[in-house]
């Protein structure tokens, strides 16, 4: 599957909290995914994580000019929208309190693109079939308010998924979730991402789960956001705990520790590492 | 005592409400009972209900006036309720979600809310006459004004998230308003259309003052005309009993029919 999502010189600037100057959130990220897999991007909260995933999804902020400069090409052709086919998992899900957890899935199939898209008789059949990879399958009926925390993320999750999106984009989709559940879920999604290899851009705070789950690692400085490194790792997935325990992975962690430690992120080198 | 959040059961909900009652019917048995008010101001409660029991009889015509004169009240209440929904709930949320029909329209219904309706119905007595039509359209005017900014703020009460979300999707606008953001305000212009046709009973009386032929308002008029105080409080009394029915009733509709709101 050909698939790719380049950010070229990206600039986002907002208006200052005193409204009197602006303030440069990003500065000049350049990305390029050109192939499916899972890549992370790391960095300190509210170095702007969110803003930079946003820009790929084309989720454009109210009242501001975005981006400030710079380009969003999907699949080489610019783009100022939501694209087709890059579906985003917010950070704060936002499922429908008065759908249950089915209608809550085949909620993008109200929409005329994804009523072109998928025959109304393939429907019912794949929103069943993904439910119960969440792990729901026996929760069709249940509304959000009767999920917990970590279903409702599930059930986000199932709704992007459900339409076989090329590109996902998630935004720290399990950060609210315990450490026991989040496990479940990285898990999950390695599951998922085997049976339905897309381009998955993925981010996070935290330096395991990026370890855990990455094909790539890009790593985010804070005030503003540049890209500081790219890591790639080849170790396959899943990965397993002895891995993370394992000097490679060690060695990886301490020079991305070293690396988010404000100071020591210098943006704009774009120092490749493969290990 | 002092907690907003307790949970009180039904039957001391229930008490607590009749002792009200019971002490207001009290204190006003005994200023009417005991002539410590005259008999032409306040009518006792049970001459109130021997009124009422008189005129809910058949008169010598065969008719009710009581019956008549609700009939003909009920009917134009939910004419007025039916038209005031129906303009404007879409007036409301094409409002709501669009910030710039919002700015053309918000000057010509916002300042409303506070104009003096009632000193507008001499107006509407000139351009459409003292017929119906004048009624309708002062039940509809007077209730419209609050409907249209209520369902305004309802859609825009609704997270941006449930718009953006749509539109992440590939929702066209229409799509984005119509499946994510007005479903999920449903309940809160529910609450707006109880407030608008709860607002029609209070209306009602002032709109059949004039040349009613029959109608509640009529009823209360006409008895005032006759220094008929206990058919006053009556007529009076029906109407709050009305009101409460529908309010009633349309908080039991809402309430099922959009149950996940308070979960
Ligand atoms: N619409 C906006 N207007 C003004 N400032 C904004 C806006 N959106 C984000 N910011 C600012 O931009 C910075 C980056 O925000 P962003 O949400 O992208 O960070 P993040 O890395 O996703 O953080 P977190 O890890 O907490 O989710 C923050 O300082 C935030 O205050
Ligand atoms: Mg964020």
């Amino acid at each position: 599957m050909s698939v790719r999502v380049e950010l070229k010189d990206i600039v986002q600037e907002y208006p200052s909290a005193d409204g009197e100057g602006i303030v440069r959130v990003v500065d000049g990220v350049n990305l390029v995914y050109d192939k499916p897999g899972i890549h992370m991007l790391l960095g300190p909260s509210g170095c702007g994580k969110s803003t930079v995933l946003k820009l790929m999804g084309g989720v454009r902020p109210d009242g501001v000019v975005s981006p400030s400069s710079g380009e969003v090409l999907i699949d080489g052709k610019p783009c100022d929208g939501p694209h087709d086919d890059a579906v985003m998992v917010f950070q704060q899900y936002a499922n429908f309190p008065h759908l249950s957890a089915y209608d809550n899935v085949a909620f993008p199939f109200k929409l005329k693109l994804w009523k072109n898209r998928v025959p109304a008789g393939e429907r019912d059949a794949r929103i069943k079939e993904v439910l119960t990879a969440v792990g729901l399958g026996d929760k069709l009926h249940h509304r959000p308010s009767q999920l917990s925390g970590g279903q409702n993320q599930r059930l986000a999750l199932a709704q992007a998924l459900v339409l076989r999106p090329r590109i996902l984009l998630m935004d720290e989709p399990f950060g609210a979730l315990d450490a026991q559940t989040r496990a479940e879920m990285q898990d999950l999604l390695v599951d998922l991402w085997r049976e339905q290899q897309c381009l998955i851009v993925f981010v996070t705070h935290d330096i395991t789960e990026a370890l855990l789950l990455g094909d790539r690692v890009t790593i985010l400085s804070t005030k503003p956001a540049r890209v500081a490194r790219e890591f790639d790792i080849t170790e396959p997935r899943p990965r397993s705990d002895l891995w993370l325990r394992s000097t490679e992975a060690n060695r990886l962690e301490s020079e991305i520790l070293d690396l988010l430690k404000e100071g020591n992120v210098r943006g704009g080198g774009q120092v490749r590492v493969t290990i | 005592m002092f907690n907003p959040h307790e949970v009180i059961s039904t039957r001391t909900r229930q008490a607590l409400g009749a002792v009200a009652i019971l002490g207001v019917l009290a204190v006003w048995s005994a200023l009417a009972g005991l002539d410590i008010v005259s008999q032409a101001k306040l009518p006792a409660p049970w001459e109130v209900a021997s009124a009422l029991g008189n005129l809910a009889m058949p008169n010598d015509k065969g008719e009710s006036l009581l019956f008549a004169a609700t009939w003909a009240s009920l009917q134009r209440v939910v004419l007025a309720g039916v038209l005031v929904v129906v303009t404007g709930v879409p007036l409301g949320v094409l409002m709501g979600a669009s910030p710039r029909i919002n700015a053309l329209l918000s000057p010509l219904v916002d300042p409303f809310r506070s104009a003096p309706i009632v000193a507008v119905l001499p107006i509407l007595v000139m351009w459409l006459g003292i017929g119906e039509l004048m009624k309708t359209t002062f039940l509809w005017a007077g209730a419209v004004v609050f409907l249209v900014p209520m369902v305004r703020d309802a859609i825009q009460a609704v997270p941006r998230t449930y718009y953006v979300k749509a539109k992440d999707l590939g929702a066209s606008d229409f799509e984005a308003i119509w499946h994510s953001v007005f479903p999920m305000a449903k309940p809160r212009i529910a609450d707006a259309m109880i407030t608008a046709v709860s607002v029609e009973w209070t209306y009602i009386t002032v709109a059949e003052y004039v040349n009613a032929k029959v109608g509640l308002g009529q009823l209360i008029q006409n008895a005032r005309r006759f220094s008929a105080m206990d058919q006053v409080f009556a007529g009076i009394f029906v109407i709050i009993v009305l009101a409460l029915i529908t309010y009633q009733s349309m908080v039991a509709i809402k309430r099922w029919r959009y149950p996940w709101e308070t979960e």
